[in-house]
């Protein structure tokens, strides 16, 4: 998981040396290597990290709109404090009126974060319609040689990635990836039968719950013990 | 894989987390005290059909499931879920089944919530403090990887 996969080239000017450590065709789980690889053994540094500008897949989308780029070490709430603040009309936009849709990204191990991030969102304010679209990312990275004098490596890397729309108007529900809003009634059924004991509890269980059902409180971070 | 579906079984939630004591949020909680236990995640239904990505698998052999039910099983769509941090594998199982596909299968994502129960079990049995269970929420990915209809 260490090897770093890709293509790399010579950085340095005239991008003489190119050596293709594997072939791009199957790219088993890119997103695991992205801890410092080892090239022959020497520690190189990893100077740059530059994300290519494709645009979000999803079709029909407004120039102005919100776009909440979630990287690996946002914070939850820092992102979602802004984005419901903006959502939910408190801060209002030049028009005077709230904003309708909302964008998020995220790649590589900002993945998960971003899932996390819509589904809070989408408590906070209900009445959302969805569309997630999935695709590759390509990552460039520049990495500095140990040894002085000789070139950096540029290396290519393509990183799963994501792309949420949440809109309070009706979005069209045979895109791919369309999720409709979800009712509280619905939400309140699926809870109640998570809670339902089931036939034969056993004695082990009777536990009291510590964290109550406030996302705020309880994130999706494993909690530290 | 290949057992009949069993919709019955599935449905029926295996752990019971018992007291939806609400006002248990302020009971003080020294975590040295308690080991920490994770409970599995409540058992989902699955169809021929699903696939259940896990940190613990070979990527490849996920990969090469997939490929049979979809090349092989006759199957016209696959459902690929993924809680957690194997979200991300799940994302690259689904954009790599559609790499090799020729671009033919599309593929539509859902997101979605899972509760977790973790078990709190004091260290030392003769001390005070009963055993308790914590919920949280993890988020989860469902790709749907499937030939759309000709039109």
């Amino acid at each position: 998981m260490t090897e770093p996969r890709g293509q790399m080239k010579s950085s340095n000017g005239t991008s003489s040396t190119v050596m293709d450590l594997q072939s791009a065709s199957i790219n088993p789980d890119v997103s695991s290597s992205s801890s410092s690889p080892k090239f022959g053994g020497s520690n190189f540094k990893r100077v740059s990290r530059t994300e290519d500008s494709s645009p979000c897949p999803i079709p029909g989308l407004a120039a102005d709109i919100l776009h909440m780029r979630v990287k690996e070490g946002s914070k939850i709430r820092n992102l979602l404090r802004f984005a419901t603040a903006r959502m939910q009309g408190e801060g209002k936009d030049g028009n005077g009126t709230s904003l309708r849709q909302v964008v998020f990204t995220g790649s590589g191990r900002g993945v998960t974060k971003t899932i996390t991030c819509v589904e809070i969102l989408k408590r906070k304010v209900g009445g959302l319609h969805q569309v997630s679209k999935l695709h590759y990312r390509t990552v460039n990275e520049v990495w500095e040689s140990p040894q002085q004098g000789s070139p950096d490596i540029t290396m290519q890397r393509t990183v799963p990635a994501i792309c949420i729309l949440l809109s309070k108007d009706p979005l069209d529900p045979q895109e791919p990836g369309y999720q409709p809003p979800q009712t509280p009634t619905e939400d309140a059924e699926r809870r109640r039968a998570l809670l339902r004991p089931a036939q034969s509890p056993s004695s082990q269980h009777t536990a009291k719950r510590v964290c109550p059902d406030d996302w705020t409180v309880c994130s999706t971070q494993t909690p530290k013990v | 894989m290949t057992e009949p579906r069993n919709p019955g079984m599935s449905s029926v939630p295996q752990t019971a987390p018992v007291h939806t004591d609400s006002s248990s949020a302020a009971v003080e909680m020294d975590p040295v005290e308690y080991t920490l236990r994770k409970r599995l995640p409540r058992k989902l239904p699955k169809r021929r059909n699903d696939v259940y990505v896990n940190m613990k698998t070979d990527f490849r052999a996920q990969l090469a499931r997939c490929q049979k039910l979809l090349e092989g099983g006759g199957h016209r769509e696959i459902c690929v879920h993924g809680l957690g941090l194997a979200i991300n594998r799940a994302i690259n199982i689904a954009l790599q089944l559609q790499a090799s596909s020729q671009g033919v299968l599309q593929l539509a994502a859902n997101t979605s919530t899972v509760e977790l129960v973790d078990d709190l079990e004091p260290e030392d049995p003769d001390e005070a403090g009963e055993p308790m269970t914590r919920t949280r929420n993890n988020s989860a990915i469902h790709i749907k990887v499937f030939y759309p209809d000709p039109q």
